[in-house]
């Protein structure tokens, strides 16, 4: 049996205390195959980016743990295997394109030769070749976005986190990144993706999750989700309004 | 080992491209450039030891421009990773805490190691230009060695603020409040040899009179930044000898891999929400 790309058990977590304190995320547990395509939904602020930031140690669990490809987050190091692109990717404003590239490759461990064949080919990929010797400064919110795409592509890894991918992207682009998603899943990656755009979801994923308040509230195929003749829209707002109604009746 | 070095070098590396591409650095480095050359004009304000003023003034201007590029172009830097989350571009890699704090740390040093160079070379030429208009007031031992070794001196002080700026980043909240910290830290430290004399030499010292240990306390916390300043030394030409120099090293590269280590400590506690 493989072990899971992702692992997420009993992680609860909580930020601030008293009478600020809010409750992010409740007893979170989730299970992520190796090449599965895993659409992680909820509305703002259900606990989509807090799962992420604890999958990548910049946050730390009350309880519970995190393993990513069998390693427990934040014991051993496993951030090799990740590529991760954050909904809004900031960049140092003075590197150009392939600085950034190079940069992140060099500290990801691989060799100057290896990325002096693969940044021209990702950043051709991206639509952004003639931009390879600009400063990020001058570049736009989607040129940004292809950017931090081919960041996280650098270094081949086997598992990717995506914040919002499709955040800020104009439809061309839209449709380069659902590409390069599906073009992921036939090289067998594993994707965790999260988003707010449902047909993106019902486009590409597998599996699904659906959080809110930080709890979640299902996770499984995205088949066994929609009920016949019912779109994820329709469900997704339903199984929302269930959940608000349970916790408030009135 | 190898990935560690390889680490530390390409953030170094980064920091400082980014540093001497930022427009701050260089808009600190002409005015400071300006500053050095209205030393010509200064010292002609003076009727004596116009050579010492020349000399004291460039050193001064070189000071001065690197504790601006520490507390603006340094902690800038520093709190746009944070604010920005462009430290997710480098924590979502294999990189540790300390690679981060100390890859930022020799990047920086190289900001203010190149800075140092520029306005030293524009002090030289200015206060060259004063000593040979008025020969008469060139110091009986002054050396351009001598003249170096103090310049060097302010580029280790600035180190060491440099070290006090990371550690106070890594444990206030806000930028801001890291800055009044470091500020607040260099105003104590050039103080402080002052204080410790005082307390040590002088029995009517006021309220500090018999506060000896207290203050002796204090002296090893804060940085003696005051033993940095060899202005004097440089403007008359006294004795200053490498083993003092190499003294001044050791105390910098100790305290600054010290607080470097503390930084650390607190940075890796921190959550990167």
């Amino acid at each position: 049996m493989t072990i899971p790309a992702i692992e997420i058990s009993g992680v609860n977590k909580t930020f601030g205390s008293g009478r600020k304190k809010n409750q992010a995320l409740c007893d979170l547990s989730l299970s992520i195959a190796q090449g599965e395509v895993f659409g992680f939904l909820g509305p703002n602020g259900a606990g989509k980016s807090t799962t992420i930031k604890l999958l990548l140690n910049f946050l730390r669990p009350d309880s519970g743990f995190l393993r990513v490809m069998g390693h427990t987050v934040g014991q051993e190091e496993f951030r090799n295997h990740i590529g991760y692109l954050s909904e809004f990717p900031f960049f140092y404003d003075h590197l150009t394109a392939r600085e950034t590239l190079l940069l992140s490759g060099r500290l990801s461990g691989m060799t100057k030769q290896a990325l002096r064949e693969r940044i021209p080919l990702l950043l051709e990929r991206m639509n952004l070749t003639e931009a390879t010797d600009r400063r990020v400064s001058g570049f736009s919110k989607g040129m940004k976005q292809r950017l931090g795409m081919a960041n996280a592509l650098i270094h081949n890894p086997q598992v990717l986190i995506f914040d919002e991918p499709m955040s800020g992207l104009d439809p061309l682009g839209r449709h380069l990144i659902k590409n390069i998603i599906i073009e992921l899943r036939e090289q067998g990656r594993t994707v965790f993706f999260s988003s707010h755009i449902l047909s993106d979801i019902e486009d590409l994923c597998d599996r699904i999750g659906i959080i809110h308040q930080g709890c979640l509230l299902y996770a499984g195929g995205l088949r066994d989700f929609l009920t016949a003749g019912s779109s994820l829209e329709e469900r997704f707002v339903s199984i929302i309004k269930e959940r608000d109604h349970a916790a408030d009746p009135l | 080992m190898q990935q560690t070095l390889s680490n530390l070098w390409h953030l170094a590396l980064s920091t400082f491209i980014e540093g001497i591409r930022h427009k701050a650095l260089w808009a600190i480095v002409c005015l400071a450039i300006v500053l050095t050359m209205a030393n010509i004009f200064v010292a002609e304000l003076f009727t004596w030891d116009l050579g010492k003023v020349s000399v004291e003034f460039g050193l001064s201007s070189v000071a001065l421009t690197g504790l601006l590029l520490v507390f603006f172009l340094g902690m800038k830097i520093l709190a746009d990773d944070l604010e920005r989350n462009r430290i997710y571009l480098l924590l979502s890699r294999p990189v540790a805490g300390w690679h981060y704090i100390t890859g930022k740390f020799l990047g920086l040093a190289l900001i203010l190691a190149l800075s140092t160079i520029i306005l030293g070379l524009a002090a030289v030429l200015s206060m060259q230009y004063v000593l040979w208009q008025y020969p008469s007031f060139v110091p009986p031992n002054f050396s351009w060695l001598t003249y170096a070794m103090a310049l060097a001196c302010q580029w280790l002080a600035l180190l060491v603020m440099l070290a006090v700026s990371f550690l106070c980043f890594s444990f206030a909240s806000q930028p801001f409040v890291a800055l009044l910290l470091a500020v607040s830290t260099y105003l104590v430290g050039q103080n402080m040899e002052l204080l410790r004399r005082v307390v040590l030499e002088n029995t009517h010292a006021g309220i500090l009179t018999g506060q000896i240990k207290m203050v002796m306390a204090l002296s090893w916390v804060f940085p003696n930044l005051s033993l940095f300043d060899k202005k004097l030394v440089a403007a008359y030409g006294f004795a200053f000898s490498g083993q003092e120099f190499l003294l001044l090293g050791l105390y910098c590269l100790s305290y600054s891999a010290l607080l470097l280590f503390l930084s650390t400590l607190l940075f890796n506690r921190r959550e990167l929400a």
